[in-house]
């Protein structure tokens, strides 16, 4: 009935019980290793060095690899074809396409790019596999960031989800009294029309509503918060992240004085 | 001394020509419980958000005459601030749920986070809040899988939680069954007793009957009777002015003219009813 819009998939782990800051540097760091990094094949060395054991050791290597294939890989895979056949590169054929032809580079320059951005959205999913929403924010809330910029967040993971129930329920409301949703194009659009009043006049009074409702509860209030959950933050968290930090300035200095 | 004062308020919402209240003056003591009823646009919901500070602050407007709460006055005063005096629990619950907790416990503790209270007397308070609200067992659940009944207990303990002097409701019980209804009017009776003030609009006048201390009728913005509940709910004003009453109300009316109810005073219960009934069923007999 009531469905989460949020990748968290509960287990124990050790990459579970890390602290959410150091997920969160951990998957900036490999974005910007594989961006920055001097060599072609450092992303796919990243992938497959360090987030596939990454996906194992949070248990999560099931659910990662059918959001990978279910996803990513039909993107990636276009985005692969269409660069390799359009980015300039003057080197030996391979083979020829349609006309257009695929060179060395072009292939080669196209490899990085997708592996780049598979690396990307890999480190970015292990984060959000492994790590509550909740928990992310708090913890960002209790270093710093704006209150009011958290909850916007995890109430839009919550409250969206209601709101398609909501406009579920207004549709089938609708089509008991008649409303035609499965006839011509031009038919069903002009249905939509009366969908669309109560959906968007119903949230506009409930954000109101939602909006005193956590006023009551002191949601502007001038003290410095406080917060029910503790999120254990170890001297081995603070370790990766130092080590992290290492790692990156290593590659951008590479980057600069390319050897 | 009276912990609500409110002199000659009068508030018109902004872009609206009528005034939801006119000219209201109203003195709450401490520890009263306090129930507004009055038909639909008398201005019940503006009058709790007028003590609960959300007129003027939330919904601007104009604002004449004085809101006080324990000594404050409301205009001189910020709304997270007058929060932590006033709580105001309203009529739909999912509204009141906050979105931003994935537990019962959590959404509890919202308002405890957002003012600031301790770590540990935090879980304390929102533990001994779902004792007392009998919501001990949701803790873990999702706030949005429950009942809308369940939400509604939720609603009202994530204010009980805060502690406020003055608790307004406007309408906490209306996604409720007979036995939840019970049990938060039992609940909000306690909660006076321990010396919380309360005022709660309410349509359910048996129930208003059984445990307030006083009840003020609104009728079009100002306040048409203020009294004690069998006088007030009993009153042939209100019948006459389009508010609901007690179905027992009405029966011994009908009876009083049918010259067959012998009472001094009309019924609000069925319990009283029943009494009145039954006197004058052992007058005949005798």
């Amino acid at each position: 009935m009531h469905e989460r819009l949020s990748f968290f998939v509960r287990r124990d782990s050790p990459i579970h019980r890390l602290n959410p800051m150091t997920k969160v540097v951990m998957a900036l760091s490999l974005v910007l290793i594989a961006f920055l990094s001097p060599w072609y094949w450092t992303p796919l060395a990243l992938f497959l060095l360090v987030i596939i054991p990454l996906t194992l050791l949070a248990k999560v290597a099931r659910e990662y690899w059918s959001f990978i294939f279910k996803v990513i890989l039909p993107t990636v895979a276009i985005l692969f074809l269409m660069q390799a056949l359009f980015l300039p590169g003057e080197s030996k054929i391979v083979f020829k396409l349609f006309g257009l032809e695929v060179t060395e580079l072009s292939a080669q320059l196209a490899f990085r790019n997708v592996t780049r951005i598979i690396v990307m959205i890999s480190s970015f999913t292990v984060l959000l596999l492994s790590t509550h929403p909740s928990e992310l924010m708090s913890d960002l809330t209790q270093r710093g960031l704006p209150g009011q910029f958290a909850y916007v967040v995890i109430s839009s993971l919550q409250i969206i989800p209601q709101m398609q129930a909501k406009a579920q329920t207004i549709i089938s409301a609708q089509r008991s009294r008649g409303l035609d949703t499965q006839s011509s194009f031009f038919r069903r659009v002009s249905g939509i029309l009366p969908l669309v009043g109560p959906l968007v006049f119903g949230s506009l009074v409930e954000v109101e509503e939602r909006a005193i409702a956590i006023e009551a509860r002191g949601f502007t209030s001038r003290h410095p918060k406080t917060f029910l959950h503790q999120i254990p933050d170890t001297s081995t968290d603070k370790l990766i992240r130092w080590i992290l930090a290492a790692l990156v300035l290593i590659t951008i200095l590479l980057r600069l004085w390319p050897s | 001394m009276a912990i609500v004062n409110l002199q000659n308020v009068t508030y018109k919402y902004p872009l609206t020509d009528v005034s939801a209240l006119q000219n209201i003056s109203l003195k709450v003591e401490e520890g009263e419980f306090v129930a507004v009823i009055g038909p639909n646009g008398a201005g019940k919901s503006t009058l709790c958000y007028a003590i609960a500070g959300f007129v003027p602050h939330f919904f601007k407007g104009e604002l004449t005459g004085t809101v006080e709460v324990a000594g404050n006055e409301s205009i001189n005063s910020t709304l997270s601030e007058w929060v932590l005096n006033v709580g105001l629990a309203f009529q739909n619950p999912f509204n009141q749920i906050s979105g931003a907790k994935y537990t019962v416990f959590e959404e509890l503790a919202f308002g405890l986070e957002n003012i600031g209270i301790p770590r540990a007397e935090m879980k304390r308070r929102v533990e001994d809040a779902m004792k007392l609200t009998g919501i001990s067992d949701l803790a873990d659940r999702s706030p949005y899988s429950l009942s809308g009944g369940q939400q509604q207990r939720v609603a009202l303990t994530s204010i009980l939680v805060m502690q406020p002097k003055v608790l307004v409701l406007d309408e906490p019980t209306s996604q409720m069954d007979p036995i939840g209804t019970r049990e938060v009017f039992g609940v909000i009776r306690s909660m006076a007793e321990r010396g919380m003030t309360v005022i709660l609009v309410e349509h359910k006048v048996e129930w208003i009957a059984q445990f307030a201390d006083r009840v003020i009728a609104l009728k079009d913005g100002g306040i048409l009777l203020d009294g004690a509940p069998s006088e007030v709910l009993t009153s042939p004003l209100l019948p006459a002015h389009g508010f609901a009453t007690s179905r027992y109300t009405s029966v011994a009316r009908k009876a009083r003219e049918m010259g067959v109810w012998n009472g001094e005073n009309l019924p609000v219960t069925l319990d009283e009813a029943v009494e009145g009934f039954s006197q004058r069923v052992k007058g005949i007999k005798s």
